[in-house]
């Protein structure tokens, strides 16, 4: 088969997973050899669906022998096969980054054969570009489920990130609809990596010569909206993972039926608002300093549609409000609908100098619309804050208080 | 108000801000621009003085080292009509240090500021967007055009990226080069400037990466006006992946 041929395949079948963010990890080049990552995150370009493309992301094969009734890949589906050897990436990967068109792999695959046979090869491709290639930029892996020890062990030291899809919310779920994969398969090579790389670190910092464990940390991905878990429910996995599984990033992909099965819910559209809904909660917990329980209860276990998590805990929290911006600290402002971390620092910064004044407010990038509600400047107030909670809501939905529903990105269920 | 002029050039506007700075002018109530020579102008000219800059350029970094930086950025951003703004910055950095990046409610502080963040952002994007293609003597060449003039930070990282390769960076606009030979960095200015032909494979390479391209996308979402906001459509001329659309 024809490298074009293959590439169209087998990019086409990855173009639907999320995790592909290189940032937050700085490589060196290495001795007589190519490439470096940044620690920002680079963006090469923008596919034409608006989404930045800065990694080759693709599958090793979409060959499958599971059966998953969400995926496009799975065995029963008659859609065109192929394989990449591993020299065929490595050789794309290289003449990809000499040209500056990529930051670096993202490699995963279908289960071709057996995990273990899938993933040797992924690590071999990981393998070669370091050693043989000399090559210094980022490589993502994504561990196939049930893969042995030693193979994840390998693949951590080789690349920058590794990553084992967790898939769906509940172990109940993951036996429905992909009973070739179980819990304990997904997450022993979880617990595996957050341990290798944990000690790593700790190595480290007694040698700089100890080897780094997939440096950029752990990621994963679920489906949201093939199974019947609550927002909460799963707010509160994501809040897990981040506090006892060490991870970096949870990402959600809203469901795509792509697949006729009547274990799958009918769904008129892919649940794209519900998803966006999700990365702001999710963005909550990790920079804002909120936790799910705050974010949602036992009586309302799912995220309004019309408001943004932080509008709406600020909505059901009238107490707190208003908040003095020339005084509060900035646990307190990160709190406000329409600030956000950029602008709570620059708040911070700007005050030491005078008092911010509402104009100084907008100078800054405040989202007055929203903010405009719940703030006092020097103790004068925008407008009053007492109001009845019911017209509030309104007015923060006719004055262009809420933001726009279009949901950023849309992303399908995951491989691998 | 005074009126101050100086001679347009990078150099010169630190020297005057220099002079201005000891005179002990108020800032606030200064005024300086580049000399046009018309016979209305009114204002007294500055003369280049690069030791006065020198000197300028030392104290700063010793009381404010960020602001360095941002004055670094804000001239690649090759800005006309915000030297009073820039003076009255600098002044600000003198009394209050690097904490000065921080007064974002003060116009002329913003106004520096946005600008400097302007070509860091820009510079941002190139490292990502250059495209370097392979000659037929087997070197690299890289084209562009971009608003600020980033070649020489551009350079530089591409120099710790590409290094075991030897490569070329040109700026159309400013008919400025930079080339790595595997070792060093040396830059300079062109006159004449034709492509040279590219090696055999380079062809073959290029369409991969288009079929890679197009196919990544997610068809039902085509969403074209998200990505020219995210990749304006002038960087579009260099882009492989946009060739022939
Ligand atoms: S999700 Fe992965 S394992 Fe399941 S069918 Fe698809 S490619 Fe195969």
């Amino acid at each position: 088969m024809e490298l074009q041929e293959k590439i169209t395949i087998l990019s086409g079948a990855a173009r639907y997973d999320a995790s592909c963010a290189s940032s937050g990890c700085s490589n060196d080049t290495p001795r007589g050899g190519m490439g470096n990552t940044s620690q920002g995150g680079i963006c090469h370009s923008w596919a034409d669906d608006g989404r930045c493309i800065s990694l080759l992301k693709i599958l090793l094969s979409n060959d499958c022998r599971y059966d998953c009734a969400y995926c496009v890949n799975r065995s029963s589906n008659p859609v065109p096969r192929a394989s990449f050897t591993a020299r065929e990436v490595v050789d794309l990967t290289m003449e990809f980054y000499r040209r500056n068109y990529i930051e670096g792999l993202f490699l995963s695959s279908a289960v071709n054969v057996s995990p273990d046979h899938t993933m040797e090869a992924m690590v071999q491709v990981a393998e070669i570009l370091r050693n043989e290639e000399r090559f210094g930029g980022y490589i993502h892996l994504k561990v196939i489920p049930g893969s042995s020890p030693e193979l994840v062990r390998r693949a951590g030291l080789a690349a920058d990130r590794i990553s084992v899809n967790i898939e769906l919310p509940s172990s109940e779920s993951l036996k429905r609809l992909a009973p070739q994969k179980s819990k304990e398969a997904i997450l022993a090579p979880m617990k595996l990596i957050g341990a290798e790389s944990g000690m790593s670190l700790v190595e480290r910092r007694k040698s700089r010569k100890a080897p780094r464990f997939a440096p950029a940390g752990q990621s994963t991905q679920m489906i949201i909206g093939a199974s019947p878990e609550t927002d909460l429910q799963i707010l509160r996995l994501s809040q897990g993972l981040y506090s006892r599984m060490n991870l970096k990033r949870v990402y959600y992909s809203a469901f795509v039926p792509v697949n006729e099965d009547n274990r799958l819910p009918v769904l008129a559209a892919p649940p794209l608002l519900r998803e966006h809904r999700l990365y702001q909660a999710d963005w909550l917990l990790r920079f804002y300093g909120f936790s799910a329980e705050e974010i949602l209860s036992d009586d309302a276990p799912n995220l309004d549609e019309s408001f943004d998590p932080k509008t709406a805990w600020a909505l059901r929290n009238p107490g707190f409000f208003p908040v003095e911006v020339n005084r509060a600290d900035y646990a307190t402002l990160l709190r406000v609908p329409g600030i956000g971390v950029t602008s709570a620092r620059r708040i911070i910064a700007a005050r030491r100098f005078a008092p911010i004044s509402p104009e100084g407010m907008k100078k800054i990038g405040v989202v007055m619309k929203r903010a405009r509600y719940f703030i006092t400047c020097s103790g004068r107030p925008f407008e009053r804050v007492d109001q009845q909670p019911a017209r509030l809501r309104q007015r923060l939905l006719l004055g262009d208080g809420s933001e726009p529903k279009l949901p950023r990105q849309l992303v399908l269920p995951g491989l691998g | 108000m005074n009126n101050y002029l100086y001679d347009g050039t990078p150099e010169g506007l630190v020297s005057a801000i220099a002079s201005i700075l000891d005179s002990g002018e108020n800032p606030e109530e200064t005024h300086l621009a580049v000399r046009q020579d018309t016979l209305f102008e009114e204002g007294l000219f500055l003369r280049t003085d690069s030791a006065l800059a020198e000197a300028l350029f030392e104290r700063l970094r010793q009381r404010a080292p960020d602001a360095v930086y941002t004055l670094w950025y804000f001239m690649m951003a090759e800005a006309d009509g915000l030297e009073t703004s820039l003076l009255r910055y600098i002044a600000l950095a003198f009394e209050h240090g690097d904490r000065v990046n921080g007064y974002l409610t003060h116009a002329d502080v913003k106004g520096i500021v946005g600008t400097a963040r302007k070509a860091g952002r820009e510079l941002h994007r190139m490292k990502g967007l250059l495209r370097f293609e392979q000659l037929r003597d087997g070197t690299w060449l890289a084209r562009m055009e971009p608003d600020c003039n980033v070649i020489q930070p551009l350079a530089r990282h591409f120099s710790r990226r590409l290094r075991a390769q030897e490569w070329f960076i040109y700026d159309a606009r400013r008919r400025s080069a930079a080339h790595w030979n595997g070792s060093d960095l040396s830059f300079g200015t062109l006159e004449q400037f034709s492509r040279p032909e590219l090696s055999p494979e380079e062809q073959a390479v290029q369409q991969l990466w288009q079929t890679f391209f197009k196919t990544i996308a997610i068809p039902e979402r085509k969403n074209p006006r998200l990505q020219k906001s995210n990749m304006p459509a002038k960087y579009w001329k260099y882009l492989t992946e946009k060739q022939g659309e």
